[in-house]
């Protein structure tokens, strides 16, 4: 495993402190029948490669879109979004998903595994949307599930597993990619505090030892202390 | 993503779907099914005609007077009811000119003949132990009719050259149409004359089952209306099956200039029973494709069962498809799983329908169900061929159906996909 991220270690330690996400005065309106909202007022902010960033604020702040635009779930209505040097503000969904699947690794509040795949099936899948062969899947499958130590619960349905399990098996299915950036949306909104917190440090041990760029959404300020630094949204503006 | 994981995921997707993608399924299967078991109904038929026709000769011609009159095609070809009913002889038409002695004498001349022969037939009021029927009766001449006829002798004998109070009967006549079967040495009354039985024919499936055949002068004298030389038909056999068709065209040519007609005044027809079997080919092609297509139906139902199904599924996996999207899918990916999933619908109710369709097939011929007054039960014949096409249109249908909820689904945005509960 060590030797799997060594490369991109290697890599990472001589661009650190390059950007990796910027954006630059991005808006984001929804059109609400009549009403147009505007989430996102022309924010622009700048996430450095290898940094533990939190975004908070309260709901309605604008977090979850800022999500979707920084996880390439979305485009901006105005503005450029910066990945790694790329403008991706203008790109179709075909080829966000292209950049989604090899670059950003996704962990959700609620869990979001597939029901029907066992665990190591989840965490297999996004390396089979990038066409790698099943035998170098599954053992990178393998490995990234024993990293998150579940390695004696690869064939297990999520619905075997409890919430702390589950978590895990979506990080090990995020960093299955190896990818350039964690973003975790309320990563322990569903999980009782202690084992919370077990997640909150495997991500923390991703971030030192591992070297990744994550970024935490939470509305928890106790959450996102733990990041490095803070972003805190209120009515779509940064404050 | 590969193919091949497409369709694992969309195996998946089938595998772990609910009681609805069950009844989808047998939606398709009750299709597939009537299409299995109605087309092997229509094959068997189709091959059963053919195994009476066969039984016709290959390289035998008929030439018969009227002109282009439909049913005389089938002149003791097929057809035919039970018993004494109704044989396939059509009695001469009085508004034709009859074929004679001389027409034989100009198609015998023709190349590729290897037998000619007149026929007298008509039919006969014919008692047998007081009891009465009407039955064809055949006048043929003995030395020639027994090297063309296919009819084989299940009893006694055939007819000889001088065997002028005596007839052959055939199989049904022998043992339906009298309450009493008839036997060998038994007499016979025809339109008031004496005959002796003294051969009968084994059973054909083919015209000759329903008649009696004796000596020409011999129906001359009893059938009504035949005296003179004229014959009711006159029966050509080839060198072999392959000079039929220039033998016809010879015959058909020779005869227009020798009666001097033209063709929109011919008074003969001529038929081989290759074209009668050809004609019946298609008659029974038609009918098959017709209740196929009746079944068919049955199947389109299921493809729009399939559709809802697919849409509701699509709705139902709403999530899923969010999920596979935010970690690298494209819309290529979901597209070809959810199509796939609808393509294992159709081939998994297309793999029970074709079992079930089969068992069908096989049970129909023992229910005793009847089809067509010949007598035989339903016979089924169920080709590969039929097997293979079912299977590709039910995986097709299952795909076309499939398209637009497919479609939707790849269409899905990430962020609206992921929000769905």
């Amino acid at each position: 495993m060590i030797k799997y991220f060594m490369k991109k270690t290697v890599k990472l330690k001589d661009r650190s402190n390059s950007s990796i996400i910027r954006l630059d005065k991005v808006w984001k309106i929804y059109n609400m029948g009549e009403v147009e909202v505007a989430a996102l007022k022309g924010i622009s902010i700048n996430i450095k490669r290898g940094d533990f960033v939190a975004i908070t604020g309260p709901s309605g702040s604008g977090k979850s879109t800022m999500m979707n635009l920084v996880g390439c779930l979305d485009i901006p209505t105005k503005g450029a979004i910066y990945l790694d040097g790329h403008d991706i503000s203008q790109l179709s969904e075909s080829k966000l998903a292209g950049i989604r699947g090899k670059k950003i690794g996704f962990i959700f509040q609620q869990f979001n595994l597939l029901p029907t795949l066992t665990a190591l099936e989840n965490v297999m899948l996004p390396l089979e949307f990038q066409d790698m062969p099943t035998e170098d899947a599954r053992k990178i499958g393998v490995k990234v599930l024993e990293m998150v130590g579940l390695a004696d619960r690869l064939g297990h349905f999520p619905s075997q597993l409890s919430g702390g399990q589950m978590q895990r098996v979506a990080i090990a299915r995020a960093l299955a990619i190896n990818p350039e950036v964690l973003l975790a949306d309320e990563p322990t909104g569903n999980l009782d505090s202690k084992t919370g917190l077990d997640v909150l440090d495997m991500m923390k041990t991703l971030w030192k030892k591992e070297n990744k760029t994550i970024i935490l959404i939470t509305h928890d300020m106790n959450i996102a202390s733990h990041a490095n630094t803070q972003i805190k949204l209120k009515d779509g503006l940064v404050v | 993503m590969r193919l091949a994981k497409s369709l694992k995921h969309a195996l998946n997707i089938l595998l772990h779907s609910k009681l609805r993608s069950w009844l989808t399924i047998i939606g398709i299967v009750l299709g597939v099914a009537a299409v299995v078991s109605i087309v092997s109904i229509g094959q068997g038929l189709q091959q059963n005609v053919q195994n009476r026709l066969g039984g016709l000769g290959a390289d035998i011609l008929t030439i018969s007077p009227g002109g282009g009159r439909a049913a005389a095609g089938f002149r003791g070809s097929f057809g035919g009811g039970g018993g004494a009913s109704g044989s396939g002889t059509t009695t001469t038409s009085t508004t034709s000119k009859n074929l004679t002695i001389k027409d034989i004498q100009i198609l015998k001349l023709i190349n590729g003949v290897k037998y000619i022969q007149g026929i007298v037939s008509g039919r006969g009021e014919t008692y047998y132990l007081s009891e009465k029927a009407t039955i064809s009766v055949d006048g043929v001449d003995p030395l020639v009719w027994k090297d063309m006829t296919t009819s084989e002798i299940a009893e006694g004998r055939m007819l000889g050259p001088s065997d002028y109070g005596v007839v052959v009967v055939g199989n049904r006549v022998g043992k339906n149409t009298f309450k009493q079967p008839l036997a060998l040495n038994r007499i016979l009354t025809i339109e008031g004359k004496a005959f002796k039985i003294v051969g009968i024919i084994k059973e054909a499936g083919g015209g000759d089952d329903n008649k009696i055949i004796m000596q020409i002068a011999a129906a001359r004298d009893t059938l009504d209306d035949k005296g003179g030389d004229n014959f009711d038909s006159i029966i050509i056999k080839t060198i072999n099956p392959n000079y039929v068709d220039t033998v016809m065209a010879e015959a058909d040519s020779k005869l227009m200039i020798s009666r001097h007609l033209t063709s929109k005044r011919k008074d003969f027809r001529i038929n081989s029973a290759k074209a009668t079997q050809e004609r019946l080919a298609d008659i029974t092609n038609t009918l098959t494709l017709f209740l196929g297509a009746i079944a068919a139906v049955s199947l389109l139902v299921g493809a729009v069962g399939i559709a809802n199904t697919m849409f509701t599924s699509v709705l139902e996996k709403t999530k899923e498809i969010g999920i596979m999207k935010a970690i690298g899918a494209k819309n290529r990916d979901i597209m070809l799983i959810f199509l796939f999933n609808a393509g294992f619908v159709g081939l998994v109710g297309g793999l029970i329908g074709i079992g079930l369709g089969s068992i069908v097939s096989a049970l129909l011929p023992n229910i005793g169900l009847r089809l067509m007054g010949n007598g035989g039960a339903i016979s089924t014949v169920i080709k590969p061929s039929l097997l293979i096409y079912s299977m590709i249109l039910s995986i097709a249908i299952g795909m076309i159906a499939g398209v637009i909820p497919a479609y939707r689904a790849s269409k899905l945005r990430p962020v609206d996909a992921l929000r769905y509960e």
